[in-house]
Formats: structure tokens, C-alpha cells, sequence
């Protein structure tokens, strides 16, 4: 199939324009396939991506850019229990999951 | 949708920071593109899912809001496209994947496939949506504040 999403990168551009991910440990709720998650992830101390999604998410592992994969951790996980410590995250993104 | 507000607040730091990023329902457009002209065809239509979704997840941030759990910083709207070589792709994605959320009326289909049918060799089809994003930043209460 030919579909293209977000040709002109808005998307990055705002999430950028809106928060300094720079050097920060950042959560992702609802990250599907990684669409957005490798956009940024260079740029952040770490990311936890998180996703209810099995599918979704081993997707997401295997297409990782390897350059990436010291940088982002991929957890199956519902995010009204997210098995995590309190404080743990700079940034939180809710990536069209709420 | 509150508890997982409720959750993601757990884990962030004092003063983090939330993003929201979600496409509202609005009747997206409908366009053939191409270098030299774009044209809209029609729009789609919202269902009851979209629509209700958007009310709840609206409702959600308000109550935190009022709870005193995030404060809105800033929010914005921008341009997000789907687009497609021809229209039947674009009729085939929105059947398969979008079928509880859009749907296309025979007058946009007709209307598409007409305006692709006689654009230029580069067309393309496309559903551009309004995207929102909102930034807010954890608050945290004198009383839970620990020393």
C-alpha cells in the first residue's frame, strides 16, 4: 500500500516546538508501531515505550533502527497499571491514546 | 481515562511535563494533491465513537485539571495527512482500519475518484486531519510534597 502519514513531519515539529526532550527520560503511552517514538528518541536520555498492543509492539521491536536500540525500551502494559516506580519520568507523551 | 492520568502522574517527576497528541473529530478533508494544484473533494463523516471519544477524553483532562493534578501550559492545533496513490487504497484503509470512527459518503467517493481521474500523473489522495496538542505540567500539592 502507498499510504504516507504526515509528509510534512508536523507532527515531530510540535512535539519538539512544545517540550525540550533533550537529555530527558521520557514515557510514551500508546506508541503502536514506534511511528512516533523513533522521530525523537536520539534525542532523549531514554524512553520507555509502552503499548497494550502485543502485535503493535513487536512490530515496533523489530523495525527499531538499531542505532536506537540502547534507547528505548518496549513494555506491553495498560496504562491505567503501568508497572513502574512514582517519579521515574521527566516528560510523559500520550501519543493518540487518550 | 482518569486513572491512567492518574497513573501517569505517579510517574512523573515533580513538575513533569504531559503531552497530549490526539486527532479531534471534525469532519477531515478529503483532497487530491499534486504539485501544481490540490483540490477538495468532500469530507468525511464523523461516528459516534469519534465524537464520544473526543468528549470523553475532554472531560478526562478537565477533571484532572479540577482535581489539581496538571495545570494546561499551552495547546495547538496542526495539519496531519494520510494520503494514498488512488482512492481505492484510501477507501480500502479508512474500511479496514477507521470503520468505527469515519466514514466516506458515496458523494466524496465519487467526487474523488473523478478529481483523480483526471488530475496530473503525481496526484494523490488524502485525509488531512486536525491534530491537537496540549502541554501541562504536573502540580503537586503542599501536603504530598515530601521533604
Amino acid at each position: 500500500m502507498s499510504l504516507q502519514r504526515d509528509s510534512d513531519r508536523n507532527e515531530i515539529k510540535f512535539l519538539r516546538k512544545f517540550v525540550d526532550l533533550k537529555d530527558k527520560r521520557v514515557l510514551e503511552v500508546g506508541c503502536g508501531e514506534g511511528r512516533l517514538t523513533w522521530q525523537y528518541v536520539n534525542e532523549t536520555q531514554t524512553t520507555l515505550a509502552v503499548d497494550l498492543d502485543r502485535d503493535a509492539l513487536r512490530v515496533a521491536r523489530v523495525d527499531c533502527p538499531s542505532g536506537f536500540v540502547d534507547k528505548v525500551q518496549y513494555v506491553c502494559a495498560d496504562s491505567i497499571h503501568l508497572p513502574l516506580a512514582k517519579e521515574k519520568f521527566d516528560i510523559a507523551v500520550l501519543a493518540w491514546s487518550l | 481515562m482518569v486513572h491512567a492520568l492518574s497513573e501517569i502522574r505517579r510517574v512523573l517527576v515533580p513538575d513533569g511535563i504531559l503531552i497530549d497528541l490526539r486527532p479531534l473529530a471534525d469532519r477531515w478533508r478529503v483532497e487530491v494533491t499534486s504539485v501544481r494544484e490540490l483540490k477538495r473533494t468532500g469530507h468525511v463523516t464523523d461516528l459516534p465513537e469519534q465524537t464520544n471519544g473526543d468528549i470523553a477524553s475532554n472531560e478526562a483532562m478537565r477533571e484532572v485539571e479540577r482535581l489539581g493534578w496538571f495545570m494546561r501550559e499551552q495547546d495547538e492545533m496542526f495539519p496531519f495527512t494520510y494520503s494514498w496513490d488512488t482512492p481505492s487504497e484510501m477507501e480500502e484503509f479508512v474500511n479496514d482500519d477507521w470503520q468505527d470512527f469515519i466514514d466516506l459518503d458515496d458523494d466524496t467517493k465519487r467526487a474523488t475518484r473523478a478529481a483523480w481521474a483526471v488530475a496530473d500523473g503525481d496526484s494523490r489522495v488524502r485525509i488531512r486531519m486536525n491534530v491537537w496538542i496540549a502541554s501541562w505540567r504536573k502540580q503537586t500539592p503542599e501536603a504530598e510534597h515530601t521533604p
